[in-house]
């Protein structure tokens, strides 16, 4: 078998990675929309678990398989622990990384001095093994070390919150199949250990792609444990097995020993937990689901979306009712005032003629005057009600014309192949206006950049906004309501803005609304 | 000399005709909407035309987009264009074809006949008049790091007033200075912006493109 092992584990977790920072989105989009408490519970009972069984490990014996689960114990516990321990989470993988290279360098015995039962050509087996764990352990461990390195470097400047979940805390499942893979490749057992695998991958394509249910992953998650659990237990190489005697009393059982007894034991372990963590999981997907369909219980997405929607109703209704008062202000301060005052000086100018003729002009000339102001603010009001370039010409010219106008050097690359919704395009407009002013005004950048861009899918689409600059960064979108409103107003669409300012910049706002392209121009008045 | 006017609001469109027609111009025609206004500057080919950005039959910027075809078919066209509010991408579309012989200014300042009726003039002989509104928003740009940042503060107000259509001499009595100065200035405005020596009329309309697309 020599090598391989540790080739397959390599893999497993090479394709692994990949195809989760492929899915990336789909995964967050998939633990977003199930119940993620329930995992993250039996997670770390089972981080617990294994991590109780390590330290005893470590502490009894020479055992090299401690170093196996230091790794993923520790992005496990990681992963499910709260956001106030996650903070650590470079830390943890560092010191998880170090612990477990200088394990799988130091600690591990050199087979050639074993000297337990059953020597000969098993142990020769069991030293290739040795060989294929350490090559692969210190994989893991090292890649393990690099991101924790990698993840403080790049958390020096930012707030220890900001630090993100990893994403391959995921790969667990994967690394216990992978063990079942290993513990079975000794013989036989051939249609248990494809039923794991099944399983396995069976969780992994429901975690990956977001059109297969919860209710297979909770499925898969128990059958994996279930069939686990009954391979490592029962003869003859499971835990009874690796203890076998003969009848006359000599060990006879392949796994007895030292070295192999703790694997087998943690194997147990593991497909309990992960047993117990299906079994968990059962009831509250597939059960709720049930009592959903049934119509004994509310659908909580349903609920939580209503809920929603009234926030977000509630609030464009104050928008618009505040935005009509400010024009009613507006209309009565500025254009309605001048025009009285415009009708006055026309009047005294009428009676002025006879008598003074000089001074009704002057008059005359300042009724003139009167009205271009009154011209000027009803210019002003409407393009704050509704920009008319983008009535004209729709968002891309529009925020072209804005870029003009800005006083700062302003870059657009835009591409949107067909026209987008009269609302959602104001909405779209006024985000990048306060975006640009936020910009011009406290980032003290010389350059601001936006770039949008539509995507089709998900279904209807999807319309993103970047305004970036290259100021000196530390917005906060707490601090001041402009963003704030501006996030309000695009929730009316169910847009979300997220900002990104490091102190010492660049400032990047994103924003995301689901919207739709049309060829056509419509209006929905 | 000849106009033809595009005016959709029937009160705005007889007050422009008689105010024009005060000042000794004559109207080759008066229309509506876009289409009838295409057809009007390609069949009267007249000296000069005003044409409002808003008309028929979408009511968006279909005024605009009629001239500018009327410039693709006959370049050079002279065309003044009035709107309710300036853009600045608006005034780079119209100029863009560097054929100089555009206007493009607010509705209000109709109120001022007299330059009004000069801005049309100023036009039809080949110039461009920019609204002193897209003007001053191109001033009130900053730390932009092209070529018109090397224009010191006098010849930025020489090609100020140059975009809003004024001649030499009007310059000259605008800014206290005497026109051989005026003269000066522009020759060194338009080294500075890199422009081959052509004639005035056609480097003045090339200045003031650089201008806007700084």
């Amino acid at each position: 078998m020599g090598h391989a092992e540790g080739m397959y584990i390599g893999l497993l977790v090479v394709a692994g990675v990949a195809l989760l920072a492929w899915r990336w989105r789909a995964v967050k989009s998939w633990a977003e929309r199930v119940a993620w408490r329930p995992y993250r519970e039996a997670g770390l009972l089972v981080g617990l678990l294994i991590l109780a069984f390590c330290v005893v490990s470590l502490l009894t014996s020479n055992s090299p398989w401690a170093a196996t689960v230091v790794v993923p114990v520790t992005v496990w516990l990681i992963f499910c622990t709260p956001q106030t321990v996650r903070r650590l989470a470079p830390v943890a993988m560092v010191v998880g990384g170090v612990v477990g290279v200088a394990l799988t360098a130091s600690r591990v015995s050199a087979p050639a001095t074993y000297a337990g039962p059953g020597q000969g050509e098993w142990a020769s087996a069991v030293a290739a093994r040795y060989e294929s764990w350490r090559a692969a352990l210190l994989l893991e461990s090292v890649v393990f070390l690099a991101v924790g390195c990698w993840l403080m470097w790049r958390a020096r400047a930012q707030a220890a919150t900001s630090v993100r979940r990893p994403r391959w805390g995921l790969l667990l499942p994967l690394a216990v199949a992978g063990v079942v893979l290993l513990v079975n490749q000794q013989e036989g057992h051939a249609a248990v250990t494809a039923a794991a695998a099944l399983a396995g991958a069976a969780l992994l394509i429901a975690i990956l792609f977001p059109t297969v249910s919860a209710d297979l992953a909770a499925v898969a998650v128990a059958a994996l444990g279930l069939f686990s659990l009954i391979d490592v237990v029962t003869p003859p190489r499971g835990v009874a097995g690796a203890f076998a005697v003969t009848p006359g009393g000599t060990p006879q059982g392949p796994l007895y020993g030292a070295i192999d007894r703790p694997v087998v034991m943690l194997a147990a372990v593991e497909c309990g937990a992960i047993l117990a963590l299906g079994a968990w999981l059962l009831p509250r997907t597939i059960g709720t689901h049930a009592k959903v369909l049934l119509g004994r219980e509310a659908d909580a997405e349903l609920v939580g979306r209503v809920q929603q929607l009234t926030q977000t109703r509630a609030v464009a209704v104050d928008t618009a009712a505040a935005e009509l008062r400010r024009v009613e202000r507006d209309l009565h301060d500025g254009a309605q005032a001048r025009l009285v005052a415009l009708g006055m000086s026309l009047r005294a100018a009428e009676r002025l003629i006879p008598t003074s003729p000089q001074a009704a002009i002057a008059l005359v000339a300042e009724a003139r005057d009167s009205s271009s102001k009154a011209l000027t603010e009803l210019r002003d009001l409407v393009r704050g009600m509704y920009p008319p370039v983008l009535a004209d010409r729709g968002l891309a010219d529009a925020v072209q014309a804005l870029a003009l106008d800005t006083p700062v050097r302003t870059e657009t690359d835009i591409d949107l192949p067909g026209w987008l919704e009269q609302p959602v395009e104001a909405a779209c407009y006024f985000a990048i206006a306060e975006a640009l002013t936020n910009a011009v005004k406290h980032s003290g950048g010389r350059l601001v950049q936006i770039r949008i861009r539509h995507a089709g899918r998900p279904a209807p689409g999807v319309l993103r906004i970047e305004v970036t600059d290259n100021g000196t960064g530390g917005a906060d979108p707490a601090n001041g309501s402009g963003l704030l409103g501006v996030e309000r107003r695009l929730a009316t669409f169910d847009g979300i803005l997220a900002v990104s300012s490091p102190v010492g910049g660049p400032t990047i706002i994103v924003m995301e609304i689901p919207c739709a392209l049309s060829s056509r121009r419509t209006s929905s008045c | 000399m000849r106009l033809v006017i595009a005016e959709d609001l029937f009160l705005l469109r007889e007050g422009l005709v008689r105010l024009l027609e005060a000042h000794g111009f004559e109207i080759a025609a008066a229309v509506d909407s876009a289409p009838a206004l295409l057809e009007a500057l390609l069949e009267h080919k007249p000296d000069a035309s005003v044409v409002d950005v808003r008309l028929p039959p979408s009511f968006t910027d279909d005024g605009l987009r009629a001239a500018i075809e009327a410039r693709r078919q006959i370049p050079g066209l002279p065309v003044l264009v009035l709107s309710q509010y300036v853009e600045q991408l608006y005034a780079r579309e119209l100029l863009a074809d560097q054929a100089g012989a555009v206007g493009y200014l607010l509705k209000d300042r109709v109120f001022n006949d007299d330059r009004f009726a000069d801005a049309i003039r100023t036009v039809a002989a080949g110039g461009t008049v920019m609204d002193p509104e897209v003007v001053a928003k191109l001033m009130g740009r900053r730390a932009r790091d092209e070529p018109i940042t090397r224009l010191t503060a006098r010849e930025r107000e020489v090609l100020k007033l140059m975009a809003e259509g004024r001649s030499n001499s009007a310059i000259a009595q605008r800014l206290f200075i005497s026109e051989k100065a005026v003269g000066k200035h522009s020759t060194s405005i338009f080294t500075k912006l890199d422009l081959a020596p052509s004639t005035d009329d056609n480097r003045r309309v090339l200045a003031v493109l650089a201008f806007l697309n700084s």
